[in-house]
């Protein structure tokens, strides 16, 4: 296991410095222009998204009912990854001037309809769920009345 | 009223500990992790193969076949990298919490924190810049003064050895992880809470969603599920476009009646009409489209073998060719086709598509295509063919 972990270490650092070093010929506006989007995800995740979502799941957890709590966060986890996945083609950046075969669909309306199927799983989750509960409740209360 | 020192400062940064989410934690992380691994080892083995397409080195043949190889490794390339982004959001946000260790006493322990947090740092940074690159260049989106190829490429490198270092470092935690139950030991003291299997089911649900609802790009029976695509599939002649003739500045030369193609070998030359190249013998060979962009598709091609022509000029099957396309504006208006290449009977000038007479923004008066080549090397209004050049 030592031996595997060290050849990893050792194996990783030379690819690192690889790629390091095919960036020797960069000028400094192009390294500039890049440690920017380098540092920017790490900053944008850390700082804002994490704290944001961290936020999010406390207020859920205090607000929620009870059988509300896991369908949503299933349900937030799935709007949130696929948002975040999907912000390049809802951003309305991109695209060829006169050329349609690119970013032809509506993307934001696919967007508003993907969060309500997600809502509405959400909602669906919930109901079951407490139809459980309250089977299971009614369970015990017939199991100790016998 | 006294300014807060340092201390209370540090009272107010939350602890590890304050975080109370049981659905976190390593059984967790190593889930998500071995995911995300083996999404990025396809990701960056196949990227690797895309730029050995763009600067071949001196040691490598590529070869025609498999006919579809290329659109096979680039959508894996496109797919496994929209399956990461899912799961990279879960399991960073698995580990959040140790964002807020504190490092321990002694310059020992601070020099070992610091290593693994410079570490991470790298590994963070490097694999957001691959996703966020790859995903912009794929809408064609350059808000950067980089060259998009060259940096993707060198930045590759450093994630995947960020990541190398990050299973070196982490191993005996991983392999623990891995071999205890998924579900944290207390988790039905608190029965309403989201578990960490509900967590893991939902990060490979939105990872596998992300793929359904984009590959329809590139995987035929998904184009009307894949509401994200960047390619929605249609155009001219029932195939998209990545540069079309106003865009390539060709939008008058390509039409014009005096247009000839010219076969160059040393002093010979040969030149012919349109009209010439259709009175040769046409085959047709259904070979795909495939862009380093993910998208890909089969159409029907018709035309004429390269190797024809080359016979032409008396140039040998196998010679080395030059194409060059009238375009004035953009890159790629030139593209090298290697003798093996050049030599298999599906190597074609093709002046049909599916069917019907080439549409200029598919390269009319005539293009390359070409089995198992990136779409940008599949050169469009060819004037000029040159041999051994």
């Amino acid at each position: 296991m030592r031996a595997v972990r060290g050849l990893l270490v050792a194996l990783g650092v030379g690819c690192g410095l690889w790629g390091v070093w095919l960036m020797r010929d960069f000028t400094r506006e192009q390294l500039t222009s890049e440690a920017f989007w380098l540092a920017g995800g790490v900053v944008l995740h850390d700082a804002v998204l994490a704290p944001v979502v961290v936020g999010i799941g406390y207020a859920a957890s205090r607000v929620l009912p009870a059988h509300w709590r896991s369908a949503t966060a299933t349900a937030f986890v799935v709007w949130g990854t696929l948002t975040v996945a999907f912000l390049p083609v809802l951003s309305g950046q991109g695209g060829k001037p006169g050329n349609d075969t690119i970013l032809g669909k509506p993307y934001v309306l696919s967007w508003v309809v993907l969060t309500l199927v997600l809502a509405a799983y959400a909602g669906v989750a919930a109901l079951l769920r407490r139809r459980q509960a309250r089977s299971s409740d009614m369970k015990t209360l017939h199991g100790s009345g016998s | 009223m006294r300014l807060p020192t340092v201390a209370d400062i540090e009272r107010r940064i939350p602890r590890p500990d304050d975080f109370d989410s049981r659905a976190r934690g390593p059984e967790l992380t190593a889930r998500v992790g071995t995911a995300l691994g083996i999404c990025f080892a396809v990701c960056f083995l196949t990227g690797m193969w895309s730029h050995l397409q763009y600067s071949t080195p001196g040691w490598l043949t590529l070869s025609p076949n498999p006919t579809q190889l290329y659109r096979w490794t680039q959508g894996l390339h496109i797919v496994s990298g929209t399956a990461a982004i899912p799961l990279l959001l879960v399991k960073l946000w698995s580990v959040f919490p140790r964002l807020f260790i504190r490092p321990g006493r002694g310059a020992r322990a601070l020099v070992v924190e610091a290593l693994e947090r410079v570490s991470i740092a790298a590994l963070m940074g490097a694999t957001f810049f691959m996703l966020a690159s790859g995903t912009l260049n794929i809408i064609g989106w350059y808000p950067w003064e980089f060259s998009f190829r060259r940096t993707h490429e060198a930045v590759a490198w450093v994630a995947i050895g960020a990541l190398l270092v990050h299973i070196g470092v982490k191993l005996p935690v991983i392999r623990t992880a891995l071999g205890a139950p998924v579900e944290h030991a207390e988790h039905d003291l608190d029965p309403s809470a989201p578990t960490r299997r509900s967590v893991l089911l939902a990060a490979f649900a939105a990872s596998g969603l992300a793929v359904v609802l984009t590959a329809g790009q590139t995987v035929p029976w998904l184009r009307r599920v894949s509401a994200f695509s960047v390619r929605p599939g249609d155009g001219p002649q029932d195939l998209p476009v990545n540069r079309t003739a106003a865009g390539a500045g060709t939008a008058k030369t390509a039409l014009d009646p005096a247009w000839r193609l010219e076969l160059v070998a040393g002093d010979r030359t040969v030149s012919l009409s349109r009209d010439e190249l259709l009175a040769m013998p046409q085959s047709t060979h259904r070979l795909p489209i495939a862009c380093v962009e993910g998208w890909s598709r089969n159409a029907t091609w018709t035309g004429v073998p390269l190797r024809d022509l080359l016979a032409l000029v008396g140039a040998d099957a196998d010679s080395d060719v030059v194409v060059r396309s009238l375009q004035t504006r953009g890159a790629f208006g030139s593209s090298r086709v290697v003798g093996n290449v050049a030599k298999d009977g599906r190597t074609m000038l093709a002046l049909a598509l599916n069917g019907a007479t080439l549409d200029i923004d598919h390269g009319y008066p005539a293009r390359l295509i070409a089995p198992n080549r990136p779409g940008v090397f599949q050169t469009k209004w060819i004037n000029r063919i040159e041999v051994g050049a």
